[in-house]
């Protein structure tokens, strides 16, 4: 990452945190403060991240606009950020105007090459959203008291954590891994979207599973912010083609390269 | 964020050329080494083989030139080590020199050590085996009780016992862990590490220990007033901890950790051919795209040896995800094909899953187990 989309993607994270952490609860949200959050999100040119260079995005490759899906999938509140970016990037790819607000409901009228960078980009929501559930329930544990400790003290926690932070380096890795192949040559990019979301699909029930279990109850009601993460992952890991429709996409390529070429398939996905 | 990142391998290493190279050597060299004999994968012992890969510049190929090594990359050597696993070559006889004892000595040991020992492993003449756990002392490995006393002369009186010490029998030296003053209470404090000639120490008796396939890897081995030369320390005095410490981060960081069990899955890609419907699409999907993202963070460890960088919890999340995904296999395989497992089968799907499924205990216990793995893993989330 060269120095300017650090800044880039620094400004948008502290921008990006800010507003998803001041959301509260999202249902009692005031009209007002939610319009104003979408303006600065549009104010800080984030939505324009995905746009093809020369169209009036930030110049970005590819990847590094990844690289901000990713931190918006960290720091998730109530305005569609994502799904707007698709929507103007494509819109600019297919030569029509780049409509202003919010695009809900996501990107409609795909090119079969649109919807895979679509389902690369909820993997890496998905990825960053694992990072926050990460942070979010060992801060919990660290903070929660039981028997009068706290429950990151029993071994049975700690061992729990480790398992979701080994979840969440191994979805950040799949992240990275498809991101960087789409960039390089001799790969097959979408190979790599379907490992990747096949490998963070799993990360996401495992992980959310875990994350649940640790918060207990107060996790599950509507005021706490876990469940904004978790339900989120639970719908963006069967869009723009399911878990289980990339899983077998990618085990009929191996299967088809025989056990001959298992090995080959390996090194060269 | 709490997350460990693992840093971007390069996507293709220029390494085409060493792969092609290595690819078409195995090729030739294992001809007709049959589907279960790939399965024991680095338990497999061929001292001519471990030499021809040193005669070919594959052993050793990060260290300096003066020490019989290659001053190749990380990512070079990384190539060799994944192409020998994916073949199931016998790696046995220079697997733990090459990956552990030899980095320990370049990093701790005195110039004499390195000039006697590193052209050895390098040239692929010298076996090593691991002296650290006893029968008292295995997760626990700071309760070690073997002592070595340093005697007037200089040298040193070593009693004791370790236990599992894989290829011993076969093995020239060990690097020991033991206690060099203090007592088991005082835990890591007064430990130290030293080079054991395997077949010139008199007091040293190597007894095996069959594993439950009836095989013999493992082995007890006895210091009965063992006398090693004075120059047998290896690093510090007393500061055995620390060391052993970074032993085991490279005993943890190989791509060993997840491709041990590869064979079984090439025999159920084998065995799907024109088989197993949407459950083995599934199953295969699933498994490679584990098998592939544990490749690239496996990749990002090595990455962070080529910069010098500690890879311990990285190596750690690395073993456990792939202890994990390796001993899933057999189960995976046993539901989508009817096969009964049979070692002495004609079937190769049969014999390597019979195989993998015995091996397969020992994948979260060897080079640390599940439980401490993911203890290093919560220390660093802050949480121990
Ligand atoms: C095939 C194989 C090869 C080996 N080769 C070698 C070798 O060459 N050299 C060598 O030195 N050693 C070798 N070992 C030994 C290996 O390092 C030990 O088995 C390992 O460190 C565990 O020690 P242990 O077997 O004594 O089990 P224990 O430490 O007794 O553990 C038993 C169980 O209790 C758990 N446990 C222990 N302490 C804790 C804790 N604090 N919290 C939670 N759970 C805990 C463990 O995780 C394990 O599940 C080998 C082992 C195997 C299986």
């Amino acid at each position: 990452m060269d120095e300017i989309s650090a800044i880039v993607s620094d400004t948008a994270r502290r921008l990006l945190r800010g507003l998803a952490e001041a959301a509260g609860t999202w249902e009692d949200m005031p009209e007002s403060a939610w319009t104003a959050g979408w303006q600065a999100i549009e104010d800080s040119g984030l939505l324009l991240a995905l746009l093809p260079d020369g169209d009036g995005g930030l110049g970005l490759p590819l990847s590094e606009g990844l690289g901000l899906v990713r931190i918006a999938g960290s720091h998730h509140g109530p305005w569609p950020v994502v799904d707007t970016m698709l929507a103007r990037r494509f819109a600019a790819e297919n030569g029509q105007d780049v409509a202003a607000g919010p695009a809900a409901g996501g990107p409609s009228e795909m090119a079969p090459h649109q919807r895979d960078i679509a389902a690369l980009a909820r993997a890496c929501q998905m990825a960053g959203a694992l990072e926050a559930v990460l942070e979010m329930t060992t801060a919990y544990v660290g903070e929660r008291h039981q028997f009068g400790r706290p429950l990151a003290r029993f071994q049975a926690i700690q061992h729990s954590l480790a398992v979701l932070a080994g979840e969440v380096a191994a979805a950040c890795a799949a992240a990275d891994f498809a991101c960087q192949r789409i960039a390089a040559e001799g790969h097959d990019p979408i190979l790599a979207i379907g490992i990747a979301r096949a490998r963070i699909g799993e990360a996401v029930s495992r992980g959310t599973a875990i994350a649940h279990q640790l918060h207990g109850a107060i996790g599950y009601v509507r005021e706490h912010r876990l469940h904004r993460y978790t339900t989120a992952m639970w719908r963006w890991r069967d869009e723009f083609g399911t878990q289980a429709w990339w899983t077998r996409r990618v085990g009929m390529a191996v299967i088809a390269e025989g056990s001959d070429g298992f090995w080959s398939s390996t090194v060269a996905a | 964020m709490k997350t460990l990142e693992f840093p971007a391998p390069p996507p293709r290493a220029g390494d085409e050329d060493l792969r092609r190279e290595v690819r078409n050597f195995l090729e030739s060299r294992l001809e007709g080494r049959s589907p279960l004999q790939r399965a024991e994968s680095w338990n497999g012992f061929d001292r001519q083989f471990s030499r021809e890969l040193g005669q070919r510049g594959w052993l050793g190929m990060t260290w300096p030139r003066k020490y019989g090594g290659h001053e190749r990359t990380a990512f070079e050597r990384y190539v060799v080590m994944e192409e020998t696993l994916a073949a199931g070559a016998p790696v046995a006889a220079h697997w733990i020199a090459d990956r552990q004892s030899g980095p320990t000595i370049l990093r701790y040991g005195t110039e004499a050590q390195k000039e006697a020992i590193l052209p050895k492993i390098a040239a692929g003449e010298c076996t090593f085996c691991i002296g650290m756990s006893e029968p008292d002392a295995g997760s626990d490995l700071a309760a070690t009780r073997t002592r070595a006393e340093r005697q007037a002369d200089g040298s040193w009186r070593v009693n004791g016992t370790k236990l599992w010490t894989t290829y011993a029998h076969e093995a020239h030296y060990m690097i020991l862990f033991c206690r060099t003053s203090g007592s088991p209470a005082d835990r890591h404090k007064g430990t130290s590490q030293m080079l054991v000639d395997m077949r010139a120490t008199p007091g040293v008796t190597v007894n095996p220990v069959l594993d439950l396939m009836g095989q013999h890897h493992f082995n007890e081995v006895h210091f009965e007033d063992a006398i090693l030369p004075a120059g047998s320390l290896l690093g510090t005095e007393g500061e055995g901890w620390a060391q052993v410490m970074g032993e085991l981060a490279f005993e943890r960081s190989g791509p060993e950790r997840f491709l041990s069990s590869i064979q079984l899955l090439i025999e159920l890609i084998g065995a799907l051919q024109g088989a197993g419907g949407e459950g083995g699409r599934n199953a295969v999907g699933r498994l490679f795209a584990h098998l592939v993202t544990l490749r690239h963070m496996s990749r990002g460890v090595a990455a962070l040896l080529e910069r010098g960088d500690d890879a311990s919890v990285h190596a750690a999340i690395v073993k456990d995800l792939g202890a994990t995904f390796e001993q899933e296999l057999p189960d995976i395989a046993r539901s989508l094909i009817d096969e009964e497992p049979d070692l002495a089968s004609t079937s190769h799907f049969a014999s390597v899953l019979a195989y993998t499924t015995m091996a397969a205990p020992a994948f979260s216990l060897r080079g640390g187990t599940r439980e401490i793995l993911r203890g290093i893993i919560a220390r660093q989330l802050g949480v121990r």
